[in-house]
């Protein structure tokens, strides 16, 4: 069985109204249009007495919401529609005897298109007993399907699915502070209280969030989180961590925090799954750690697909899967590897039938015993950044480095060693 | 026989608690992890999880190399490693060029020694990586040497009953008695053709609480992969 609400001419307001009164009875809620609410009241005898009774409550819920409205119960959605719009007050149309019961309603109660209610009229069909008299298919000859559609709700048979209004969810807490808060520390206290509150409600609706958002009377940060969570303390830490960070550039007087839900993560543990940190401890980490040394200086180094000297980016660091990822070609285990000084350090070199003989630079000189070189690598020469440079192969007192001459600069750097 | 009492009375104090407060505990088995050098792995078996190795030398001795061996093993296993890097020297290119995924390992550039031994004690607490690097092998022997001995013990009991291992990396020994295996490396010679070929490096074991051995020597290759690969026309001097 179903149920309608009805109220004519409703306002913005009154819709939310509406929907709020039919949630109080039940989860499957349709908003059939602005004034116009439909809801299952199947297997609410038990708890609410009979449909007449059910009418009643629901009459009376609307009216202690401050409306003046229609119900109707009907065995099926669109008969209590039209009952709902037809008859005032309360009305019960018991199954079977809807047509009965609705054939002295007019058109007007199907929301019929215009053209076929036009149609109807020069007709002289005004009601829908009159309309459900008509044989099938010469309505389905004239007014195609629509009429089709219309005819069996006239008949008050029309059976379809509820299509239950779904509230787009949001966890905000807002709170307005007495006095302007200067300091980060305190912040702490009220994160932590909005956060319990926000990750309780995401709790019993089993969601997490991947995104909070924190505004701070004009000033607004964005905390994305790679995976969802909903744990107070993680978020408090994290966003505190965020704020150190960034601070905001006057006093707080108003924290607004709302989190954009997401589903839980779901993992499945093996016994042989190789170590890696809990993602949530490893969120907190690598926060703290940027709050050590800087967020552009902590991540996964990442190799630019270029020949420029020295060309990487570090890229936010996150924990990757099981399998085996790309390698370069052709390594060998046992490479040796180079130390890079960043920047290049400016170098003396003394030159003998153009080769490196001597060199002095931060710390190191002495006698080039072996070079090899040069090899020339340049690049971007139209970019205002090029770079032109032959590079050389040295062994100093008992250490190898490379070093190069920047053909442009005219100038001989160290650019790291070999170890 | 007082002591028998004594000892009868504070076992039946402790009671449920702690069921036989003057058994020994079993010795634990330790686990080690290849460090990617086989000859290495032969002598000692490996790294020791849940303790500390040291690795010491000159410049140009392959301690970066031994590294980036280490850590490519750890990544090739699937493990999370991070690099604590004291001066901002590690090259990842030429560390990718010698097969560490990349993807697996987690950069902490720094350029300050407490910066370095604050991100170090984070990581550990924070927990999950197979390989922790602390790199300090560019700073002044003065600064590091500095770093109080209570500190190396910290960080050996933050990670004595985990996976990882914490692997430190300097120009001379100073995690002293803290670590559990002390390598000492330096370059014996570099291998010149017409370019960079390599270079051959001595590994020397100093300590090994808890290797097969000791103490050891060994000597292994390493190869200029960079410059087999990507250098054309040269010239030796």
């Amino acid at each position: 069985m179903f149920a309608c609400i009805y109220i004519p001419n409703a306002s913005g307001d009154t819709a939310a109204a509406l929907l709020n009164c039919a949630s109080a009875f039940s989860p499957r809620v349709e908003k059939t249009s602005a004034g116009t609410v439909v809801f299952d009241v199947e297997g609410l005898e038990r708890l609410l007495g009979s449909y007449p009774e059910i009418a009643a409550k629901v009459a009376e819920q609307a009216r202690a919401a401050g409306l003046h409205a229609n119900v109707a119960v009907a065995a099926n959605a669109e008969a209590a529609i039209c009952a709902a719009r037809g008859f005032g007050g309360i009305s019960i149309l018991n199954r079977g005897t809807e047509a009965a019961r609705l054939r002295d309603l007019p058109l007007t109660v199907l929301s019929p298109p215009p053209e076929i209610l036009e149609t109807l009229e020069r007709w002289g069909i005004r009601t829908l007993g009159a309309f459900a008299t008509l044989p099938a298919v010469q309505v389905s000859e004239r007014l195609g399907q629509e009429g089709v559609k219309l005819h069996k709700l006239a008949h008050g048979t029309g059976v379809r699915p509820l299509v239950p209004h779904a509230d787009a969810m949001r966890f905000v807490e807002v709170m307005e502070l007495d006095y302007d808060i200067t300091t980060i520390e305190p912040l702490t206290f009220i994160f932590s209280r909005m956060l319990d509150g926000i990750c309780a409600r995401m709790r019993s609706r089993n969601l997490a969030t991947h995104e909070v958002r924190l505004a701070l009377g004009g000033y607004a940060r964005v905390l994305n989180l790679p995976l969802p969570v909903r744990n107070p303390r993680l978020l408090t830490k994290l966003l505190i961590l965020d704020l150190e960070a960034h601070p905001p550039g006057a006093p707080i007087r108003r924290v607004e925090l709302e989190a954009i839900p997401a589903k839980p993560r779901t993992v499945q543990n093996g016994l042989f799954v190789p170590l890696s940190p809990e993602p949530e401890k490893l969120e907190l980490t690598l926060a703290r750690l940027k709050a050590v040394v800087g967020e552009e200086n902590v991540g996964a180094p990442e190799v630019l697909d270029t020949h420029r000297p020295d060309a990487l980016k570090v890229q936010t660091f996150g924990i990757v899967g099981k399998e085996r990822l790309h390698v370069v070609a052709g390594f060998s285990p046992r490479s040796l590897s180079l130390r890079l000084l960043r920047p290049s350090l400016e170098a003396t070199v003394q030159i003998q039938n153009h080769i490196p003989t001597w060199i002095a630079f931060h710390g190191v000189h002495g006698p080039i015993s072996t070079a090899s070189g040069p090899w020339h690598t340049s690049g971007d020469w139209w970019r205002p950044n090029m770079w032109d440079r032959e590079e050389w192969d040295i062994e100093v007192a008992d250490a190898l480095y490379r070093i190069y001459y920047d053909v442009h600069l005219d100038r001989w750097y160290a650019q790291g060693v070999y170890d | 026989m007082q002591s028998v009492i004594l000892r009868a009375r504070l076992e039946s104090a402790l009671g449920e608690r702690i069921p036989s407060p003057f058994t020994d505990l079993d010795r634990r088995v330790f686990e080690s992890v290849p460090t990617g050098i086989a000859p290495l792995d032969a002598l000692m078996g490996g790294l020791p999880r849940g303790a500390i190795t040291e690795i010491f030398g000159p410049r140009s001795s392959g301690r970066t190399s031994a590294m980036v061996s280490i850590l490519t093993e750890a990544a090739a296993s699937g493990e999370v490693c991070a690099l604590v890097d004291g001066n901002d020297a590690f090259d990842p290119k030429s560390a990718s060029e010698a097969g560490l995924e990349l993807q697996r390992l987690l950069w902490v550039r720094c350029r300050k020694l407490d910066q370095v031994l604050k991100s170090t004690d984070l990581l550990l607490h924070g927990g999950g990586f197979g390989r922790v690097v602390m790199d300090l092998t560019d700073f002044p022997l003065s600064n590091v040497r500095s770093i109080p001995l209570a500190s190396w013990f910290r960080f050996q009991r933050t990670i004595e009953k985990t996976p990882t291992v914490l692997l430190v990396m300097s120009s001379e020994s100073v995690v002293k008695s803290a670590a559990a295996l002390v390598l000492r490396m330096e370059m014996r010679c570099a291998e010149w053709s017409t370019i960079l070929n390599g270079m051959n490096s001595n590994i020397e074991v100093l300590r090994s609480r808890r290797g097969k051995i000791g103490r050891g020597k060994i000597q292994v290759r390493l190869v200029n992969s960079l410059f087999c690969t990507s250098k054309k026309g040269n010239s030796l001097v």
